[in-house]
């Protein structure tokens, strides 16, 4: 299968670093012998339809810092959505960072995939957030497969999870938490006693949040996740618009410690009920299983038969994001292998 | 102005040397009434002193499938479009003037969205836009109780709901685009009809709510030049994928299917198509099945009309049909089939051709002043 990589960050580096590694588990295992076709990174971009070294295509992003320099297969000053469109492609992956304020670029590119046929594999969630109706509906249109697994949970397979008790049965209410920076911060406050400025520093120290942590103690991540899981696992069509959100920033450690002396825990809560959609600072029980320690997520689904159901792990990092990515790679090559 | 008038010479004389206009040229010609209305309303209103700025369909980002002539919009992807681009220019004060009718493929390629595709153009925008009214203005006053031409007693119907509407306009009783209520529909934004002609009229206000009094029927519809055929064969009786099979014909043929009406005992199917599609439709039937004697015989019985009684209070209100037929039997009218939806919004049957009008007449006064007990 022929892959047009997008995005050559921290992700998408894993993502070549895993098909290598992967390369004979996948041909042995499913058939599926991946080849990257094209990356595009943010200065340009690599292309070979026989397929890119792996090798030569890491060194020279980390010497040149652009896999444009790719020696013989370099390309510069082609619009990426050209390059999309025109690719020998069967599948994208479209594994930019996230930027909600500015969703547009990324949009364009999913379009410019459907729209020529390709598959997509999207871990960006900024375009799922503002459009996922309108991408859902365009994925079907062009009768392309399209899969976004890494954009909840990272490697923990939150949205296959909800996926799953979905079908035959009724998902009452959702509560998670879904993002591990902001649950690191609240524990720290609530485990070490430490106020939010020395609790978000040392965040930022151990790499789990942003020189500009905005996204994540605002709740605007919390809350793309959240369109994502109404939208694609629960059918219920929604934007950001649609969520009520409120973040953490600058929350008092004095309502941490009131919640800890009643026996509760603060957390980030995502929640989808019947009322709506928000993201809001909550007290859950400490022996809840959402009171989660460190940068975990946890998913936690009311359902109408069978009760509680929760699932918690890894919400984020390179090489999980990449497994997500795989797992949706071999879905596709699955759903366009069985007849249609 | 100029541009596009040249653009067009430019396009007609291409057709005109190729000597074929495909569906696709057809509509980039077509779509240039709108490209060059919409600078001139642009300019009416700056006249008027209002600030505006115009778009085309595709400029404004409505997106259509591939069918030339009679697209249909990507609604997901032509909703989130058409608001981001509209939302500035409406933030800075200026009225967006978009073309109505026309789009363009997602490749770009202009298209048009077909009869009464402006209607549809205007309740997709306004739904973007997340309005709170949605005014369309033709040249008629609104939906009528019936058609005034047949029965001049016919009233305007001021408040209806969307589902009485688009069964009416299913039933053609305007020129409207059969989806053009949907988006409207879904986000619950009333749809203001009024008259250019009489712009002081009331219009028709169609809402979520509907007509306030509780009216039995809204309105009777009659549509004439139908076609009734009648399939029989013993062949046919239980047999699974029968009618399968004639409707695929049916779409084939590209030939619509305006009613059915298929009896438990599967001795027979009834298919009412347009009059002018009849004696296609019965010469396919005849070649795939009368051959194969799958049917025993195909017979078409020309000159009937459909008759349509709506109204959504008739929903669940027990006695409606025994009044219709009792009244249509009244008046000597014989019916000879029958028709009615789950969602109990209409019932529908067929009559002789001649005897529509009376049928309608008979029906209207049955039901004037007829409330829901």
């Amino acid at each position: 299968m022929k892959i047009l990589l997008v995005g050559f960050g921290v992700v998408g580096r894993a993502v070549v670093a895993l098909l290598e590694e992967q390369r004979a588990a996948l041909y042995r295992g499913h058939g599926l012998s991946p080849s990257i076709v094209g990356v595009i990174d943010s200065k340009g971009a690599a292309e070979d339809p026989r397929g890119l070294d792996p090798a030569a295509l890491l060194e020279a992003k980390a010497k040149h810092g652009t896999v444009a320099a790719v020696a013989a297969h370099g390309v510069t000053g082609e619009k990426d959505t050209e390059l999309i469109a025109e690719s020998e492609a069967q599948l994208v992956i479209e594994a930019t960072p996230t930027t909600v304020k500015a969703p547009g670029p990324s949009l364009e590119r999913l379009k410019a995939a459907f729209r020529t046929g390709k598959h997509v594999v999207c871990v960006n969630k900024a375009p799922l957030a503002v459009a996922f109706p309108a991408l859902q509906e365009l994925s079907r249109h062009n009768r392309a497969e399209f899969r976004y697994s890494g954009t909840v949970g990272g490697g923990t397979p939150i949205l296959a999870l909800a996926q799953e008790c979905v079908r035959g049965n009724e998902v009452v209410s959702v509560r998670a938490i879904l993002n591990g920076t902001t649950n690191f911060i609240l524990w720290r406050m609530d485990k070490q006693g430490e106020d939010f400025d020395a609790a978000l520093k040392e965040a930022v120290r151990l790499g789990y949040a942003e020189a500009d942590p905005s996204a994540d103690i605002d709740g605007i991540d919390t809350a793309t996740k959240v369109v994502i899981l109404a939208n694609g696992v629960l059918g219920r069509p929604c934007t950001i618009g649609d969520v009520r959100i409120q973040g953490i920033r600058g929350l008092p450690k004095a309502r941490i410690d009131d919640a800890r002396k009643r026996g509760q825990a603060v957390k980030l809560i995502a929640r989808i009920a019947r009322e709506g959609l928000t993201v809001a600072p909550e007290e859950v029980p400490s022996d809840s299983p959402l009171n989660v320690p460190a940068n975990l997520n946890c998913l936690g689904l009311e359902l109408k038969t069978g009760g509680e159901v929760a699932l918690v792990g890894r919400g984020a990092g390179g090489p999980e994001t990449a497994t997500a990515i795989l797992r949706d790679l071999i879905d596709i090559w699955h759903t366009i292998g069985s007849a249609r | 102005m100029a541009e596009l008038l040249g653009q067009l010479a430019y396009l007609a004389m291409g057709v005109s040397v190729v000597g074929e206009l495909t569906p696709r040229s057809k509509d980039a010609i077509a779509a240039f009434g709108e490209k060059l209305s919409a600078p001139l309303f642009r300019k009416a209103l700056e006249l008027e002193g209002v600030r505006a700025r115009a778009w085309t369909g595709q400029e404004a980002g409505l997106v259509t499938n591939e069918r030339w002539g009679e697209a249909e919009p990507l609604l997901e992807l032509s909703l989130y479009q058409v608001a981001e681009t509209l939302k500035a220019p409406l933030e800075a004060g200026e009225v967006p003037v978009v073309t109505g009718f026309i789009a363009a493929t997602q490749h770009g390629v202009t298209t048009t969205i077909g009869r009464g595709g402006s209607d549809y153009t205007a309740t997709l925008v306004g739904a973007a836009l997340k309005a709170e009214e949605i005014w369309i203005w033709s040249d008629v006053d609104g939906l009528m109780s019936a058609d005034p031409r047949i029965v001049p007693a016919a009233r305007l119907l001021e408040r209806i709901s969307f589902g009485e509407a688009i069964e009416m306009g299913l039933f053609g009783a305007k020129s409207m685009h059969p989806r053009a209520l949907e988006p409207a529909a879904e986000r619950k934004i009333p749809v203001r009809m009024k008259n250019t002609f009489n712009p002081t009229g009331p219009g028709t206000l169609i809402s979520e709510e509907g007509g306030a009094e509780e009216e039995l029927a809204r309105s009777v519809l009659l549509v004439k030049d139908t076609a009734l055929l009648t399939i029989t064969g013993a062949a046919m009786m239980g047999r699974p994928g029968t009618a399968a099979r004639i409707f695929q014909l049916m779409a084939d043929e590209g030939i619509n299917i305006r009613m059915i009406i298929l009896s438990v005992s599967e001795a027979g199917i009834c298919l009412a198509v347009t009059g002018s599609q009849a004696a296609r439709a019965r010469a396919t039937l005849e070649r795939h099945l009368l051959r194969t004697g799958e049917a025993h015989s195909v017979e078409v019985e020309d000159q009937v009309a459909i008759l349509a009684v709506i109204g959504s209070n008739m929903r669940g209100h027990p006695g409606v049909a025994a009044r219709v037929f009792a009244a249509v039997a009244r008046a000597g009218i014989n019916v000879i089939a029958i028709a009615q939806g789950s969602s109990e919004l209409s019932i529908s049957f067929i009559v002789k051709g001649d005897s529509g009008p009376e049928a309608v007449r008979v029906l209207h006064d049955e039901f004037r002043g007829a409330h829901r007990t």
